[in-house]
Formats: C-alpha cells, sequence, structure tokens
C-alpha cells in the first residue's frame, strides 16, 4: 500500500497536510456521517470532530496503515457514541421520510441529457435515497461505503469493526431490505 | 441448500460487485444456463446502479473553514502541549543533575568533602537536604507563577 504523503507531513507537523486532507476528504466524510446521523447539523457538528480526533490520534496512526479506514472508523466511533446518547432508538430503528438534506439541484446527474432524463434520474434518486434513509444505521452504512465510499468489502470490515464474512452478509441483507423497501413503496417495480 | 439457492444468494453481492473472483465465475456459469438467476441478477443492477450515483451533500465553505480553523488550533495547542512536556522532562534531568552536583560542590566548598563517608555525614546530609528542598521549591514556585500568567494569557486570546 502506498504511504499517503499529506499524512507523513502532517505526522510531521505541517499545517498545510491538514488542509489538504481536509479539502480531500470533505466530501465523502461528510456524506458518511451525513448518512449515519441523518440530520446536517449533527453531521457538521461530528465532521469538525473527527478532525479534532485525527489532530489528537495523528501521532500514534501508522502511516503505512490504510489512512481512509483509520479516519472512517474515528467518524464512526464518534457517530455511534452521539447516536447512543442523543437517540439510542435509531442505531437500530428505521426512520422513513427523514431525508431532507439534498435539494433538487443536487439530485440530477450531469450524465443525464434530456430534460426528462434528467427528471426520471433525480425520481429514481428520490426514491432510492428516501429508501435508504428507512433502513437501520448498520445497513445505510454499509451501502454508503460499498456505493458511494467504493470500499472493498476487507476495508468496509475494518472501518465497522466486523469479520469480512459478516460485512458481506450485512451488505447482502442491506440490499435486499434496500429492494423491499423500493417494492413496498413502488408495487411492481414502477419505481425504475 | 442447493447450488441454484447459494448463486441466488449471490446475486446481490455480485451486482455490488463485493464477491471473490470464484465466485464471479460460479455466478457467470450459472446465469448462462438460468434464465430465473439471470433474470433476478438483471432486477439487482439498476438498484446499485442508482446507489453509485446518488448525489454527495456536500458540507458548507463555512464548515470546511471552521473545521480548518478549530484543527489547527487544537494542533498548535497540542504541538505546544508536547513541547512543554519535553521541556519539563529536560528541566527536571537538568534539576537533578544541579542537585547532585551541588552536593560535591558544597562539600568542596566547605572543605568536608573528605567527610562524606566520615562520622559528620548525617549533618552534612541534613545540610544538603535543606539545600536541595529550597531549590524545589524555588523551582515549583517559578513553575506555578508560570502557569497562572500563562492562563492569563490564554484568558486574554
Amino acid at each position: 500500500m502506498a504511504v499517503d504523503a499529506d499524512v507523513v507531513r502532517l505526522r510531521r507537523g505541517d499545517l498545510n497536510a491538514l488542509s489538504e486532507l481536509i479539502t480531500r476528504y470533505q466530501n465523502r466524510l461528510y456524506r458518511y456521517l451525513l448518512r449515519i446521523v441523518r440530520q446536517p447539523a449533527e453531521a457538521e457538528d461530528l465532521f469538525q470532530q473527527t478532525w479534532l480526533r485525527v489532530v489528537e490520534k495523528i501521532r500514534s496512526f501508522d502511516a503505512n496503515r490504510n489512512f481512509d479506514a483509520w479516519l472512517f472508523t474515528l467518524a464512526r466511533n464518534l457517530a455511534i457514541d452521539h447516536l447512543r446518547r442523543i437517540r439510542p432508538e435509531s442505531l437500530d430503528e428505521p426512520l422513513a421520510n427523514s431525508w431532507h438534506s439534498e435539494n433538487v439541484a443536487d439530485r440530477i446527474s450531469s450524465k443525464d441529457h434530456t430534460p426528462l432524463d434528467h427528471a426520471l434520474a433525480a425520481e429514481r434518486r428520490t426514491e432510492i435515497s428516501e429508501a435508504m434513509a428507512g433502513l437501520p444505521m448498520i445497513y445505510r452504512e454499509v451501502l454508503t461505503l460499498r456505493f458511494e465510499d467504493e470500499m472493498k468489502i476487507e476495508e468496509i470490515a475494518q472501518v465497522t469493526a466486523v469479520p469480512v464474512s459478516t460485512a458481506k452478509s450485512r451488505l447482502r441483507r442491506s440490499l435486499e431490505q434496500l429492494r423491499d423497501a423500493l417494492e413496498a413503496r413502488y408495487p411492481g417495480g414502477t419505481w425504475q | 441448500m442447493n447450488e441454484h439457492d447459494k448463486i441466488r444468494e449471490l446475486l446481490a453481492l455480485a451486482a455490488a460487485d463485493a464477491l471473490t473472483s470464484a465466485e464471479e465465475e460460479q455466478v457467470a456459469e450459472h446465469v448462462r444456463s438460468c434464465i430465473a438467476c439471470s433474470n433476478e441478477l438483471e432486477a439487482w443492477r439498476p438498484i446499485a446502479s442508482e446507489l453509485r450515483r446518488l448525489p454527495t451533500p456536500q458540507p458548507s465553505s463555512w464548515l470546511v473553514q471552521a473545521t480548518l480553523a478549530r484543527a489547527e488550533a487544537k494542533f498548535t495547542e497540542q504541538a505546544e502541549h508536547d513541547w512543554n512536556h519535553r521541556l519539563m522532562i529536560i528541566v527536571v534531568a537538568f534539576a537533578w543533575l544541579l542537585t547532585i552536583a551541588s552536593w560535591a560542590v558544597f562539600h568542596v566548598v566547605s572543605g568536608r568533602f573528605e567527610r562524606l563517608l566520615g562520622p559528620q555525614f548525617s549533618h552534612t546530609w541534613i545540610s544538603f537536604a535543606a539545600f536541595t528542598a529550597l531549590e524545589w521549591l524555588a523551582g515549583g514556585v517559578a513553575a506555578v507563577m508560570l502557569a497562572i500568567r500563562q492562563r492569563g494569557e490564554r484568558r486574554l486570546v
């Protein structure tokens, strides 16, 4: 595994490296936290706490390890502690219709060409987002790590602190639950 | 569980590109001859595809700037703390060195160096202990005054 030069520089005390890392990971980390806690204000607070924790712990981080997994593990631990403290029930229970963090412009991808394509694609993503937001935390988490952060199963297992086989079965169950939720909302596969 | 059921359980993971190469081969071989599994795999693909294309919520630039400012302040504070810690170790080591050296100097100056191991050792020892205690007390007072001053400066910042 290649050693991340910015991480090495940060360990040596280079503040510019910290700025580089925050800029590089800002979207991924914020998205991950938002998928877990579902509330933008809480995700923002956890985003800041995660970077403060990075500063605190960076000296003890082995630069030869995977920084992505380490960063997301720190974020996850903080998010879970937060949820346990604020809304312990939210760790297991789904919360329907709570996906308010995106506006319509966010949902439209540049890969969709015609206005009709735009509208249909936006609609599909809204449906998927809402169905995903209704899943329990561990399923939302594994979906975002696999599909949005494009982590390998081994990395997901590392972040979530479970064996690879558990991460795999969790991913399968999350997909099954997502599909069930979509089919319940849109019988006959009309969401497609 | 027969082969068909086993493969069926892998289809969602196949759409998620989360299979090992051996499992991928197994699935590919099976779906070539099983229409039901082939259809099922096709049903998973749009879900996986849409999940990959979900929009990424962006943190506000304010959040990034605020985080950077807080993290930099913490970083500086931590670096200062580490430096103070190292300085403290050096000062303590120096104080011990000075104490030990001053013991010998004390005896040389008072002309009683030879009596170190002699009968008046206890008297020498008491003098030395008093001298050492005075040294450490002065050091302690200086450290407390320094800490109070630093705290005051932090409040002003």
